[in-house]
């Protein structure tokens, strides 16, 4: 009895050395892949905030995009430094003369993570996924064509495989910038079979074309993606992984670059920019500016519901100052949610400035002149257009003060928080946007139009003749005429004041200098594809 | 009758010598207490961050919520004995007003959980049987969570708050006091005069408040007040992690979050509320330790 004890223990004493030996070496082998090749490696990148979700269509927020840009592609894409569209997964494409039917010749003989072959097929699945679901579902869809498949305002009038690597779109009205729109993180095409696999859950397990493959994601912590080795476009991409690690604390993420345990950051503090600059082993990524930071009105709710109230914060905002402190000068002033970079900024839009005397009249015409208590929701993670939303916040709630408005500062968790604004339960809040495709269209539109109220149109903004000047721009092709019309539609909204546009800011990363190849694209996220580290 | 006059007064002479001979406990222990220099250096300091407290308006030299951005991060001066914060707010200003919402937190909290701790704790301990069961267990729960993540749950359910903060630690402080005096009243429980109230037909109220409670003092006097130095820095650590007090509140914990990235840019905006938390903890600390050598009498040589 004793001897067979002994001899039990003994066995499972060598079997777990051998197991430990196994398990060692297997990790051994992997750190040896990683450090070696050409200029390839595991690539950390700090982040502010987790993912909200990984199925792109699902999402709105670059913390997602950063993410699924890896794992998926769209249709068509952007060059590296602007918004120009260049061939993706379609390698060409044709317009007819009603600017109606756009047909899109696919890449052959791509596929899937998962071997589901990519095809005309595959394309027209997404798409009727995307349109027939709603605003809960897939709330960027309707922001960029008009609305979903029972929605009179709806684009998309059929998408139609018209044989295996062919896919034709048929529109019900000129859209001008739908090309552009078809190259945008949310509308990155996922495995047909994989949606059938997951149905709800395919958040959390993505799978696309795209450079890198999912392998694992740990909440609040990490996401790991590994290198696709049957990517189509050959020798790419260089990197053999990308972790992805949630550092929300800006100062943390810092720190993390600078010992060394992540390669490259974002949202970096602005006050730390001399930082990285005064280390050799450190450089600087500035992200082209094409974003708006601003503080929400929900229109429908009082005493916001009145436009003498917003025009009077408007008024009691000081730009500069928030700027000078909080940005260290990485910014401008915002009058317009259009920042420079895009075509149809109004630079006759003279923006409110900071004037207590006329805010406290205008409160006084609204009745309000003895002040009164609102809830300013603040964002509880950093952004590339705000790093530091309760900071932003708590200068807001001081000049507020002057004139007898209680701002008491409310924040959720970034999922929460998000959806509690999108669905309109907050009456003032921070938040901002940075483009997706380099529109007009995608601010103005996305953000301010009536058709958009639940999805990206926070402060439910509605106004009429605001509409109709976008439907009109949006269905135009002259571009000349298209900046006309959005800078007729600025100034209805600077008097309306939906908003107290507040910066646009110039993000900024930071990395080691073994990055190479790393362009930093406007639009808030991008693939690592041609990245590489050297050791 | 001249005799019985004159025998009037070594009746009265005998008490007032006794008296001078014995003196009360209390006294006692202030002598003691007022020897210990450690302790009167914590009392010291404690009244001193009690006073400016009391007279933070008189003696606050700016606004503490009225903001000057163009004077973002002033090192100290003249003007800003402790410098400015990066809203340009004046850090003395912020600290003195902080002082009194730390030592309001932290005296009314463990107020709340003497009150709660000790009613439980001598119902606990004077009735036994399955009440003390249910009680204690309940205080055994509580105890098994580290203590500020079971106030991070509570703040979290009730939202961040100072008031919610507050509620949070006396919550997590309910059964250290409760435990303690029930020990206490299972020890007084057994002495004759409670014994000899009970036999003359005492109500059990008024034995337990009026002899029992009375009894039990000591050790919750010690207790309270090196649990007010705890309470402080619970009440910063939850203001730290933006669960306690909201701005522009000037709690200590928030100003020490709010400026913990300028730590080498603008290092006097983390080490005065720094040094403002540390030195009310260790005047309450050398209080509470100065108190317990008075107070316990094994301590007595």
């Amino acid at each position: 009895m004793k001897k067979s004890l002994f001899a039990l223990v003994a066995f499972i004493l060598i079997l777990s050395l051998g197991l430990a030996g196994c398990n060692s070496s297997k990790t051994s082998s992997d750190g040896n892949g990683k450090k070696g090749g050409d200029g390839g490696g595991v690539m950390i990148y700090g982040k502010g905030g987790d993912a909200v979700g990984l199925d792109p269509a699902h999402e709105t927020d670059g913390e997602s995009f950063i993410v699924t840009e890896q794992i998926f592609e769209p249709l068509l894409s952007y060059k590296k430094e602007n918004t120009d569209v260049q061939p993706g997964l379609a390698k060409s494409w044709e317009i007819s003369k009603d600017n109606l039917k756009y047909t899109l010749k696919l890449e052959e003989g791509i596929k899937f993570h998962d071997g589901t072959d990519f095809n005309a097929e595959a394309v027209v699945k997404n798409f009727e996924r995307w349109m027939n679901g709603d605003a809960a579902k897939f709330p960027y869809y309707a922001s960029m064509f008009g609305g979903y498949k029972k929605d009179k305002a709806h684009v998309i009038k059929e998408v139609k495989a018209v044989d295996k690597n062919t896919v034709q779109f048929t529109l019900k009205r000129p859209q001008a910038p739908f090309l552009k729109n078809l190259a945008m993180s949310p509308f990155a095409i996922s495995s047909p079979a994989a949606i059938e696999k997951y149905g709800d859950k395919i958040g959390q397990n993505p799978v696309g074309t795209g450079p890198f493959k999912f392998k694992e994601w740990k909440r609040d912590a990490t996401i790991t993606v590994v290198k696709n080795d049957s990517y189509w476009k050959k020798g790419l991409p260089k990197l053999d992984g990308v972790t992805f690690k949630v550092i929300k604390d800006n100062s943390a993420r810092m720190n993390a670059l600078t010992k060394g345990e992540v390669d490259l950051i974002d949202n970096v503090n602005p006050s730390e920019l001399d930082k990285i600059k005064s280390n050799n082993k450190l450089q600087v990524f500035e992200r082209p500016s094409m974003n708006v930071a601003y503080l929400g009105f929900n229109t429908e709710k009082a005493p916001f519901n009145k436009k003498e109230v917003r025009q009077a914060i408007n008024y009691l905002v000081n730009k500069d100052e928030l700027i000078k402190n909080f940005y260290n000068g990485t910014a401008e002033a915002a009058a317009t949610p259009l920042p420079s970079a895009i075509a149809g900024q109004n630079k006759d839009v003279k923006d409110y400035g900071y004037n207590e005397t006329k805010a406290k009249e205008l409160l006084k015409k609204a009745g309000l002149e003895k002040g009164f208590k609102m809830d300013l929701w603040a964002m509880p993670v950093s952004r590339p257009y705000m790093p530091d939303g309760k900071k932003i916040a708590e200068a807001i709630q001081a000049n507020l003060k002057k004139v007898n408005i209680d701002a008491n500062i409310v924040t959720f968790d970034w999922g929460v928080y998000l959806e509690k604004i999108r669905k309109g339960e907050s009456p003032a809040f921070l938040i901002g946007w940075t483009g997706d495709n380099g529109d007009a269209d995608n601010f103005l539109y996305s953000l301010l139009d009536k058709d958009t109220i639940n999805s990206n149109n926070y402060s439910r903004y509605n106004s009429p003749a605001v509409h109709k000047l976008l439907i009109e721009a949006q269905s135009t092709a002259d571009e000349a005429k298209r900046e006309v019309l959005y800078k007729k539609a600025e100034k209805i909204i600077h008097e309306d004041a939906p908003w107290v546009p507040l910066v646009h800011a110039k993000p900024i990363l930071g990395g080691t200098s073994k990055i190479k190849d790393f362009y930093p694209h406007p639009k808030g996220s991008q693939s690592f594809v041609e990245v590489s580290m050297t050791k | 009758m001249a005799e019985l006059a004159g025998t009037t007064p070594p009746i009265t002479n005998p008490t007032a010598a006794q008296e001078e001979r014995v003196i009360s406990p209390w006294r006692d222990a202030w002598r003691s207490f007022r020897k210990n220099k450690l302790a009167m250096a914590g009392m010291f300091l404690v009244a001193f961050f009690i006073l400016i407290a009391i007279i933070a308006p008189l003696i606050a030299p700016y606004s503490y919520d009225v903001q000057k951005m163009a004077d973002k991060h002033l090192a100290p001066s003249a003007a800003h004995w402790f410098g400015t914060d990066e809203f340009g707010r004046d850090i003395l200003t912020r600290i003195i007003y902080g002082a009194r919402i730390s030592i309001w937190v932290g005296c009314i909290s463990v107020a709340g959980s003497v009150i709660v701790g000790s009613t439980l704790g001598v119902i606990a301990g004077y009735y036994g049987r399955f009440i003390d069961m249910i009680i204690s267990r309940v205080f055994d729960i509580i105890l098994a969570f580290p203590s500020i993540l079971l106030a991070i749950a509570v703040v979290s359910v009730l939202g961040p708050s100072l008031r919610n903060a507050l509620i949070a630690i006396a919550l997590i402080n309910v059964p250290i006091f409760g435990r303690l005096v029930r020990s206490k009243v299972l020890s007084v429980k057994q002495e004759e005069y409670i014994s000899a109230a009970k036999a003359i037909g005492m109500k059990d109220s008024r034995i337990l408040f009026q002899h029992v409670l009375p009894n039990s003092m000591a050790p919750i006097i010690v207790q309270g007040t090196l649990a007010i130095a705890t309470a402080i820095i619970e009440a910063a650590a939850l203001g730290f992690l933006g669960l306690g007090a909201q701005p522009p509140t000037p709690e200590w914990g928030k100003m020490l979050a709010d400026s913990k990235d300028f730590i080498l840019d603008a290092p006097w905006t983390v080490i005065f509320p720094g040094l403002a938390i540390m030195l009310t903890v260790l005047g309450f600390n050398l209080m509470g330790d100065g108190l317990r050598d008075a107070l316990d009498p094994k301590m007595k040589n």
